[in-house]
Parts: structure tokens; sequence; C-alpha cells
């Protein structure tokens, strides 16, 4: 048995330095966005099970409990999901996988992440411990690897990287969720302060607050909710690590390329087919390698394709029209939820100032976490459709 | 005396001691798995001395890092080639005694074993890497 699987409904809150919202004001308020969303309506009964996404920074939501709280969801299956940065499109996975599958009809995907609770910050107040372990790669270092490698191999500048930031905090600027509204330029990125070389303050994401929830149907309920679904078309999900993979990953992440060729391959189409998409930006870098990955263009060309403003919000194939992880914020459980919310309101046509043109037919959302000690990636990519 | 973490790493920690792949020729460093990563074998390993030098293949310099460390602090992802040839095992190294300025994708390193942090005041050894001495400006 294997049935067809739409979202019917997505809310996010508005991301930011939330002091005076708890995990659970955050989860709860996300929740009720992604509720009322839903065309013609749906009841929390109606909801057969849910998966949270959360890596838990808060410290208090160990379990699906975490999500139960707030949503007031009992008595059905929940369960916590975490895959390091991935954390959020995984739980959507999983959901998806499990309504896929016939076990549940409607199922509830929320992400929530609380990063401004701890004053101590996430790299200053890491154990030492465990820094060491990881051999003292902090997250901008081992993005960061990728970029001295790539500007060494392909000639990649450091305006090409920078033009990542200006583009995203464009968009960001006309985006009503996203944690930072201000623009800057090529200069400004390269003179901002510098965190690890070659990436400065602009190439990197903030640290944000937020929460994020989708919900998903099968095909034989979905006509109940709406009659404006967006199809998930494709699930590819990877791992991989700098301790197996060749000089590959020194340029660029193979879990992306394995979860992107699983993921079209399911929805039968190649990446020229993608109109829109929303990809992990937590460093410039990242973004500029994840074209590559995806097959936007081919290796080594990532900073051309920037260049020729395929990927602004008027090219061809717009990327990050929320503003992306860089503009928007990184709460990460919730990061990944956000994009296929992004992605469904593109498909829908209701993505506001930020919305793409030519009536965009498919979007992919993507994400990498990196774990075990910085030794490599997983990667998960979604690919939506309004064509079933 | 040390942290059953480290205790268990310290061949690898304190020694540059890898395993070679049968199979493949895959160099496992620090891990020591039955299963090889890289061709899914589970070949007989071979125990290998690394050499005490190695070579840039990508490298960063970081400004942001706990106050324990010194900062900037350059990193690197470093080639180490086997004592007899062989293929090389990928690690990454941090720096000491070399100017940031100084590094770059290509350039040969030395290997130096040197306390890197305590545990509630039991030591950790383990290599770091700086510029070769003959090669100082």
């Amino acid at each position: 048995m294997s049935r067809d699987v739409a979202v019917i409904g997505a809310g996010m809150i508005d991301f930011g330095e939330l002091f005076d919202q708890s995990l659970d004001d955050m989860a709860e308020g996300a929740y009720l966005a992604a509720l009322d969303d839903v065309d013609d309506g749906i009841e929390p009964d109606d909801i057969d099970a849910g998966w949270f996404g959360t890596i838990d920074i808060a410290g208090n939501a160990s379990s699906g409990l975490g999500a139960s709280h707030p949503t007031g969801l009992f008595g059905i299956p929940m369960a916590r999901v975490e895959n390091a940065c991935a954390t959020g499109s995984t739980a959507f996975r999983s959901a998806v996988e499990s309504v896929r599958s016939g076990s549940a009809d409607v199922a509830l995907v929320l992400g929530a992440e609380k990063m401004r609770d701890s004053a101590a910050g996430l790299i200053e107040g890491a154990a030492l411990d465990q820094v060491w372990r990881g051999r003292g790669v902090t997250m901008p270092a081992f993005f960061g690897l990728r970029a001295t490698r790539h500007m060494h191999d392909y000639g990649t500048t450091r305006e090409q990287i920078a033009k990542v930031s200006v583009k995203n905090h464009e968009n960001g600027s006309k985006y009503p969720h996203a944690h930072y509204r201000f623009t800057c330029t090529v200069d400004e990125v390269e003179n901002s302060p510098t965190v690890t070389y070659p990436l400065n303050l602009y190439d990197c994401c903030p640290v944000t607050d937020g929460a994020a929830a989708t919900i998903v149907a099968s095909e034989d309920v979905v006509d109940s909710y709406t009659s404006d679904p967006v199809w998930v078309r494709g699930s590819g999900l990877s791992s991989d690590s700098l301790l197996r993979a060749g000089n590959e990953a020194l340029v660029g992440f193979p879990a992306s390329a394995q979860a992107a060729e699983q993921a079209y391959e399911q929805a039968d189409i190649g990446p020229d087919a993608i109109d829109v998409a929303e990809v992990h930006d937590c460093f410039t870098i990242t973004e500029l390698v994840t074209y590559e990955d995806l097959g936007f263009c081919a290796k080594g060309e990532g900073g051309e394709l920037i260049d020729e403003g395929v990927v602004e919000l008027d090219g061809e194939k717009p990327v990050n029209p929320s503003g992306g992880l860089l503009a928007k914020g990184h709460p990460i459980g919730a990061t990944g939820v956000a994009q296929v919310n992004e992605i469904y309101e593109q498909l829908r046509g209701e993505a506001g100032d930020v919305q793409v043109g030519d009536d965009p037919t498919w979007g992919l959302q993507h994400n990498i976490g990196i774990g075990r000690n910085a030794t490599g990636s997983v990667s998960c990519v979604n690919v939506l459709s309004t064509e079933r | 005396m040390h942290e059953p973490p480290h205790w268990r790493d310290r061949a690898q920690n304190e020694r540059l001691v890898a395993r070679e792949c049968g199979e493949c020729g895959y160099v496992s460093f620090p891990e020591r798995r039955e299963i090889c990563k890289r061709c899914g074998a589970r070949p007989e390993w071979a125990e290998v001395q690394l050499a005490e030098r190695g070579t840039v293949q990508s490298y960063v310099v970081q400004n942001r890092l706990p106050d324990a460390f010194e900062t900037p602090l350059p990193l690197a992802v470093v080639d180490v080639p086997q004592v007899g040839g062989g293929e090389p095992a990928r690690v990454y190294g941090l720096f000491t005694e070399t100017d940031p300025e100084d590094v770059s994708v290509g350039m040969e390193v030395e290997a130096d074993l040197r306390e890197i942090f305590d545990v509630s005041g039991l030591p950790v050894h383990s290599f770091k890497f700086k510029r070769p001495r003959g090669d100082r400006l």
C-alpha cells in the first residue's frame, strides 16, 4: 500500500529573538496557525499522529510529549525526531512516510527551537570536551573549509560568495516572518567582522527562536480539507562523511547530491524542472555549493550561477525567496518545516511580496545537518508539486 | 590517568596509529571499526603508522572560540601519509606556532604532540600541526 500525500496546511510564527515566548508558546502558535490555514477547516481530533522536530537546545522537550503539551494532542502516536540541522525536514519526511504507508490519514509536523534562552551562546557555551572531540571544528569552520577549497579549485571569488548574502537579505527584507529585515551590499559583507576566515559575520545565519507546523493528508481524505493541495512528490535523505568520501566532500556535500537523486527519482523529474527552491544557507558558501549538489549547475559553477542572476527572486530559478536561513533565521528544529511551508505558499501563489513569477509548479526544500564530531553531513531533500 | 573516552583513544591521539583496509586500501583514522566505511567490506585490517607530517587540503582561521583557545586559530583538513607508503589518512588538524597568514592549500606541515586540553585536570594529548621549521620566514 502506497498512497499519495499532500500538504493541506502550513503555519509559522514570526522568527526572531523571542525572549517573551517559551518553547511551548512558540510551538502552540505555529500549530494554531497551521490549523487555521487549512482551507476548509480541520478538527484537532482528525490528526492521527505527530512528529516533533527539535534538537532540544532548551532542554525540556526530549520526547513527543514536547509536542503533546502545547497542542493538547494526547492518546495518539507522537515522537520526537532529531537529525542535526536537518531535523525539521526529517520530521516532515517521517510524517509523509507514515501517511504514505497507510498508518495515518492526517499527520502533524511540528518543528520548534529555543535558541536564545542561554546567555553563553552556542559556540562559546559549547562543552570544551566536545569542541576538542571534533578537533576544534566549529560550524563556521566546517562550512568555511569548503569555501577555501572551492575558491582554490574553481576560482570562485569572495564577491560571488558575498552575493548570496546580499540576495537573501534583499529577499528577507520583503518576507514578514524573517528575523532580519535589513538589506546589505557586497562591500558590507566583505567588510563585516571575520568569524572564521574566509567567512564574515554577514556570511553566517543569526541565532534565532522560532516554530513552524505543517499538516499532511492522504489522497483518501485530502478533498475534505482543500481543493488546492500541494503534493509531496519526492523525499530523499542521505548521510556521508569526510572520512569516506573523496575530494568532492571538500567542495560540497555528497549527502545532498544523494538525497536529491532519491527525491528526483521518486518525482520522475530532473533539477531543470524545479521552479523555486528553499535551500540550507546556514552560511553563504553552503548555498553556493548546494546549487551544484542539487544539479542546478555543474560542479564548480555556483559562482557563475549567482553572477548570472538565475537564483534571484526574479530569476529563472529563484532560491530562498524567504531570505533563507541568513535573513529569516535558523531555529534548528523549525527550519526545515518552515522551508516546506514556504514552498507550499509559493506553489499556491500565496507568498505575497516574495511570490516568484510564472505560476511555479515544482518546488524543492533542502536541509543539511552536520554531526558526528563534525565529520560529515546528513541531507534531506523534499520535492513538492501542484501536480499529483 | 585519563577519563575513559580519552583513555580509549590514546593510541590514535598520542601515536598516530591507523588501520588500513585489506580490500580497498582505505586508511581509517581515528576510528577502528570492523566494516570499511569506503568499500563496505569486512576486511583484514593492518595496523599502520602515520608519518608526523602532512599536506593541507583546505583550511580556515577561527576567530570565535571558547576562552580556552588562543585565536586566531588556523584549522585544516590534512592528508597524513603512512610511513612506508599507501594511501594517506585524512584528518582534522589544529595549528600551533604558525602565522595564520602563512597557511595555504597544498602546504606541507609537521605534526607535534601537545597537551591539547584537560578534563577536570586530567591532560589529553594529541597532535597539532605547524609549518616546518626550515620553511619559516
